[in-house]
């Protein structure tokens, strides 16, 4: 049985949850890293554009890896610099913990700062290749699907592409400023479906693909409607 | 049962001199007597429309252009370059240009317009850019100036986005004060590491354009104005990437003698150092000593390059008496061949000591073929060690790395299917053409 049908016949939420999704172009600037030093000092200056596009944009940009891909400050570390104690630290960095770019920034800054304190002689080692500073430019895309019930939420969620996912899923914190997203958010204030929100906040981004994502919401939501009706 | 070998195939060194008709130079494929499809350029097949990338891409990702495209429907872009056939712009634009209107953006393409002397000059440029030796002169400079300006004559720039592909053209920006467009110069070669004098004087020109477009970060220069990276792209629907049956495939197998019984290594490039095929011959010999395979080298531009020609016969003698080795000279019209060749390997290799963006990696990845290559230019933006493919930097590695991949096949396989999704999400003509559309957003102030 579809999902749609699954959960079809459910409440109707009287404020629609309208799917967006968004596109992004890079800009490269004008921050380059060759060293450990120069690189930090970078992560420092650079703009906060470029924390998200290196942090949560690249997740969308590699949507398809289940495991081993979490940031590109800790790819280039690993791959480049052959620091893998401290690339595993920074791929420990879990975006969902942050609703501001300024405190993920100085998390990851914190982290390689520690590093050349401890061991500074790693400091201007220099890299294989250039770590490039990129940035996004952003611009929100409407689709065509709204939803007021939670069958039409469930046809949207089908529907929609895998940048809308990521839209509503993983950037939504920064807009929000909450350690949720647009999901659950809906589901929790409209439906209160506190459950099912709490189950879709806590599916693992960094283990699963982005459509393995989209699965597990599903899936969620076809219990909740199994749920409602028995 | 496995089809002989044709004699256009034999490895030279086997083969009994005085059979020969002739010396073999090579080993592009002869006339065999029957008629064969890559022997001529097959006819032109017009562009695909926008609706045919569905089924590839997805249709909300359609549904997105549509809406990317609405915003700015009715504004009008100018892609100007310097050659209407040939070469990856020209193959990029004959593509793109009709999506673009078919979204209701009216674009045109215009072609400058130069003699003899003007293209030595930009050929002078483009590989002095790319590093290579060049002593700038006056004359070289006012001779690049005198045809910017006879064209920048004879051109209007009336459109809401004019874009200027590559140095040749780069110099008609000196446009831009009667025009109310805005300008970006579209850079699709190698700027990381440009003959000075050269970059200098191309550098006044650049500065003066609201943007540029850049195929890799590496390839950037420190510039006033915005940079953006557009990556190059393939188009999943040309014949070099349609999907293909399996009787298609076999049926070229059959033709160049390639037995798929055994694993098959392959590395598409044309026959040039920088592609390092002798160091895939010794990486292949590595491998094989563990795992049974055959290597497929498959080239051009051995028969119209002299360098070329110098480099197949290197090949050739590391080639020796392997009968596992095929090397195959083709046309550059062999498209489909090419395509048929990528499928019916177990692994593609492009083991590089200098390349662009790597587009046949591209290629490669596409077609869910695990990936050996060096993490030279962009390949790395499209190999990601161990996750869509695997980067090496020797000859020992890339042994090493094939010889695991055939041990492993799950793996290779799982490396395969990231490498595909990879390419549909960063690497695809759609891609390339929603960024056009954000571009045009962007700098229109439609964003």
């Amino acid at each position: 049985m579809t999902a749609t049908a699954e959960v079809a016949g459910l409440r109707t939420q009287t404020k629609a949850f309208y799917f967006n999704s968004s596109a992004h172009l890079l800009r490269i600037t004008a921050f380059k890293a060759d060293t450990l030093n120069e690189f930090l000092a970078d992560l420092k200056a650079c703009p906060e554009d470029s924390i998200f596009q290196h942090t949560f944009r690249t997740l969308q940009e590699h949507h398809f890896i289940r495991e081993g891909f979490s940031n590109d400050f800790a790819q280039w570390i690993l791959t480049d610099c052959n620091q893998p104690a401290l690339a595993e630290q920074l791929a420990s960095v879990d975006v969902r913990d942050f609703t501001s770019i300024r405190d993920l920034r100085e998390q990851f800054v914190e982290l390689v700062g520690e590093h050349l304190e401890s061991y500074p002689a790693d400091a201007d080692q220099p890299a294989r290749k250039t770590f490039y500073f990129c940035a996004s430019d952003i611009v929100v895309i409407p689709t065509k699907f709204v939803a007021r019930t939670l069958a039409e939420f469930a046809h949207g969620l089908k529907s929609v592409s895998i940048h809308s996912i990521h839209h509503h899923f993983i950037e939504a914190r920064l807009r929000l400023q909450l350690l949720s997203n647009d999901f659950s958010e809906w589901l929790r204030q409209g439906l209160g479906l506190e459950d099912a929100a709490h189950a879709i906040n806590q599916i693992d981004i960094y283990s699963v693909t982005l459509e393995d994502v989209r699965r597990q919401i599903i899936l969620i939501l076809e219990r909740e409607g199994r749920e409602s009706r028995s | 049962m496995t089809p002989a070998k044709p004699e256009f195939l034999k490895n030279p060194a086997t083969q009994d001199p005085a059979a020969r008709k002739e010396p073999v130079i090579s080993h592009r494929p002869q006339k065999t007597g029957a008629s064969h499809s890559w022997e001529k350029p097959p006819a032109p097949v017009p562009p695909p429309h926008l609706q045919e990338y569905e089924a590839i891409v997805g249709k909300a990702m359609l549904d997105e252009l549509h809406v990317l495209a609405r915003e700015v429907k009715g504004k009008t872009v100018k892609m100007v370059n310097s050659t209407a056939v040939g070469g990856g712009v020209a193959e990029m634009l004959i593509r793109l240009v009709p999506l673009l209107a078919e979204l209701g953006i009216d674009t045109h393409w215009d072609v400058i317009k130069g003699e003899a002397d003007f293209f030595a000059v930009t050929k002078s440029f483009h590989n002095a850019l790319q590093g290579g030796d060049y002593k700038l002169t006056r004359e070289a400079e006012e001779t690049f100036l005198a045809y910017n300006d006879r064209n920048r004559r004879a051109m209007s720039f009336t459109e809401d986005l004019i874009v200027i592909h590559d140095p040749q053209p780069a110099a008609l920006v000196r446009a831009r004060s009667e025009s109310p467009s805005r300008w970006v110069w579209r850079c699709h070669i190698d700027l990381s590491n440009p003959n000075p004098q050269v970059w200098e004087f191309l550098k006044q020109f650049v500065e003066q354009y609201d943007a540029a477009i850049f195929s890799s970060q590496s390839f950037s220069r420190q510039l006033p104005i915005p940079q953006y990276l557009f990556y190059p792209c393939i188009d999943p629907l040309s014949e070099k990437n349609k999907p293909l049956t399996d009787s298609e495939v076999q049926k070229v197998c059959d033709e160049f003698g390639v037995d798929r019984s055994r694993p098959i290594v392959t590395q598409v490039s044309r026959f040039d150092r920088a592609k390092d095929p002798v160091g895939v011959i010794q990486a292949f010999k590595l491998a094989r000593k563990h795992e049974d395979c055959q290597l497929l080298l498959v080239g051009g531009g051995a028969t119209d390059d002299p360098e070329g020609a110098a480099v197949l016969k290197e090949v050739q003698e590391a080639a020796a008496n392997d009968p596992d080795i095929i090397i195959l000279d083709l046309p550059p019209w062999c498209n489909h061949e090419v395509n048929a060749l990528q499928r019916a390997s177990t692994m593609i290799v492009q083991k590089s000591t200098k390349e662009g963006f790597g587009l046949t990696v591209t290629e490669a990845l596409w077609k869910e073929k695990p990936t050996v290559a060096s993490a030279v230019g962009g390949i790395p933006n499209q190999i990601i060690d161990k996750m869509t493919g695997m980067l090496v930097h020797s000859v020992e590695g890339c042994a090493s790395q094939i010889r695991y991949l055939l041990a492993h096949p799950d793996f290779a396989a799982q490396l395969g299917k990231n490498g595909h999704e990879h390419v549909k999400e960063n690497f695809l003509m759609t891609t390339d053409l929603r960024r056009w559309l954000l571009l045009l957003r962007i700098l229109t102030g439609n964003s």
